[in-house]
């Protein structure tokens, strides 16, 4: 097995800025620093609110608007979620039907491929014309963009068995499921993972978007209201709420991550 | 002379005076590639192993000596000329588990502990057995490797001559017959290797398994084996096969012997001999 033999010792150089015992007390006293320079930056040269809000203005907007933001971040939520588990799902699937059954790989890989090379943003309009204006066509545009990723890692790890193993356990007479569930499936979930966390910020985008084409509600909604009204620090306040989502969404992924593989090599943020 | 005399199917000798050769490969040949590209690997490889017998097959590099060993193993068909374990195609006979595999790479399921790593192949091929005997058999094994006390462990907390140890245990928990290695020490390091091969032939002498490994160490051959065959290089064939006259149990101390050294010259010879002439390797 190619694991690295360093394995659980020193960890990769990015760890170095990542390691848990260096906390998030110098990304917060960054984030302190330019957050000041930009108030003091829109105040010293008095640029409008409704081309660049100053912190604080984004601060009140976001208290004045707090409930109709969290019922929007309730909507966009949920979409992030149902979509999220809609991709891994397909995205699961795809990659099982690809290395199981060879003829079918050889016909879906190409068109998954091709497919990936359309852009998805375009679609939207046409999802909303198929699927309407609620949950459905969201979900649509976020399994289209998000299970690619995970399509993709899994079968990298599906495919990484060391080939001698799989000789091994062929000719003692395993048969390709028993190989396909005991050993490949396990042996992918490193990989499975990581593409998930790319598939978890791919479904907030996709979220977003699908509200951009057609919604009534959501924050993807609310961002674009506020700009048709030139209430830009509503805008400002809507993204710091899609932020907070995005990123908590991804440290879900990554606690389910350490649960799920805790014998994978560690490159996570700690 | 390095080519033994060819034995058509006919000639060969009554079922009963090769009882005691578990293996036999006859005028042995793989080829790999279409007609006009084909590439000779292996060419005209006859040997035959007594039960019980500990073989080394060393040679350069690219020499084909892992092919052979996949041949002997089924993992290869030859083409041409005929192979058996015990009177049976490899293939059937790695299928009813008679043929134990170690390879370079420990390939242990890095989820799985030492333990279930022990029991993997026997319990895909026995699905019979209780999982209760299944443990009983690999704890056994890891007993017998000299990791009795680790079965709980994960391979990222083995070192690399352990892992090769559960790698070892995994395939004698098959009960093989034969024992087909493929550079197992190959990775370790020097020390590591000096115990492990001494380990090895404990183990061979307690179970008294039949033993092929492949090697490119001389004096790993020469500690281990009771014959070595010395393969040349494009195509793959044997060049020179050494009895190797000492007296088993041995231990490091064996290598200090003016038989030793002296079967250690006349292996580097052979194996000096066995690059292409006038080729620098």
């Amino acid at each position: 097995m190619s694991l690295p033999s360093s394995m659980g010792l020193a960890g990769p150089p990015l760890s170095r800025w990542r390691s848990s015992t260096g906390s998030w007390l110098p990304a917060l006293a960054l984030s302190l620093v330019m957050l000041l320079v930009w108030e003091a930056v829109v105040r010293f040269f008095q640029v409008s609110a409704f081309i660049i809000p100053a912190p604080t203005a984004i601060a009140v907007a976001l208290m004045r608007e707090w409930a109709s933001l969290a019922d929007a971040a309730t909507v966009t939520a949920r979409e992030i979620l149902v979509g999220f588990l809609a991709s891994a799902a397909v995205g699961v699937a795809l990659a099982l039907l690809i290395v199981r059954f060879g003829w079918l790989g050889r016909a879906l890989y190409p068109l998954v491929v091709l497919f990936q090379n359309v852009p998805k943003v375009a679609l939207a309009p046409i999802f909303i014309l198929w699927f309407g204006y609620g949950l459905a066509p969201k979900i649509g545009l976020i399994v289209v963009i998000a299970f690619f990723p995970v399509t993709l890692s899994m079968l990298a790890g599906l495919e990484s068995v060391d080939p001698s193993l799989l000789a091994l356990m062929r000719s003692v007479g395993t048969g390709a499921t028993d190989i396909l569930f005991k050993i490949r499936v396990p042996h992918s979930l490193p990989n499975l993972m990581a593409g998930l966390k790319i598939a978890a910020t791919f479904s907030v985008i996709g979220a977003i978007v699908g509200e951009f084409a057609g919604a009534s509600a959501g924050l993807g909604y609310v961002i674009q209201f506020a700009s048709t009204q030139l209430d830009t620090p509503l805008v400002f306040a809507g993204l710091v709420i899609v932020s907070i989502l995005g990123v908590g969404f991804y440290y879900v992924v990554e606690m389910l991550e350490r649960l799920a593989v805790p014998w994978a090599p560690k490159f996570n943020t700690g | 002379m390095h080519l033994r005399a060819i034995r058509s199917v006919d000639e060969m000798p009554a079922r009963s005076g090769a009882a005691t050769d578990l293996i036999r490969a006859e005028a042995v040949g793989v080829a790999l590639g279409a007609a006009q590209s084909r590439q000779e690997i292996l060419q005209d490889i006859s040997l035959s192993v007594p039960e019980g017998a500990f073989v080394c097959l060393i040679g350069p590099s690219g020499c084909g000596k892992s092919t052979l060993l996949k041949v002997l193993a089924g993992l290869i068909s030859p083409t041409s000329g005929r192979v058996s374990i015990a009177g049976l195609e490899p293939a059937e006979a790695a299928r009813r588990r008679m043929v134990g595999l170690v390879f370079q790479d420990a390939t242990l399921l890095p989820w799985k502990n030492a333990l279930d790593n022990a029991a993997l192949l026997l319990g895909v091929a026995d699905k019979t057995m209780s999982r209760s005997a299944l443990r009983d058999r690999a704890q056994q094994m890891l007993t017998l490797v000299g990791l009795g006390e680790v079965g709980h462990r994960r391979p990222d907390e083995l070192s690399g001559g352990m892992r090769q140890r559960v790698s070892i245990a995994r395939a004698l928990a098959l009960d093989p017959a034969v024992l087909l290695m493929d550079e197992p020490f190959g990775a370790l390091d020097a020390i590591t290797r000096e115990v492990m091969s001494r380990s090895l032939l404990e183990i061979w002498q307690r179970t008294r398994k039949t033993i092929v490994l492949v090697t490119h160490s001389i004096d790993e051959a020469i500690y281990l084996s009771s014959q070595v065959h010395v393969l040349g290089i494009a195509p793959g064939r044997i060049v020179q096969t050494l009895d190797v006259a000492l007296p088993y149990p041995r231990d490091e101390a064996v290598m200090e012997r003016p038989e030793f050294i002296q079967l250690e010259r006349r292996l580097r010879a052979a194996l000096r001999s066995s690059h292409r002439p006038g080729e620098t390797p």
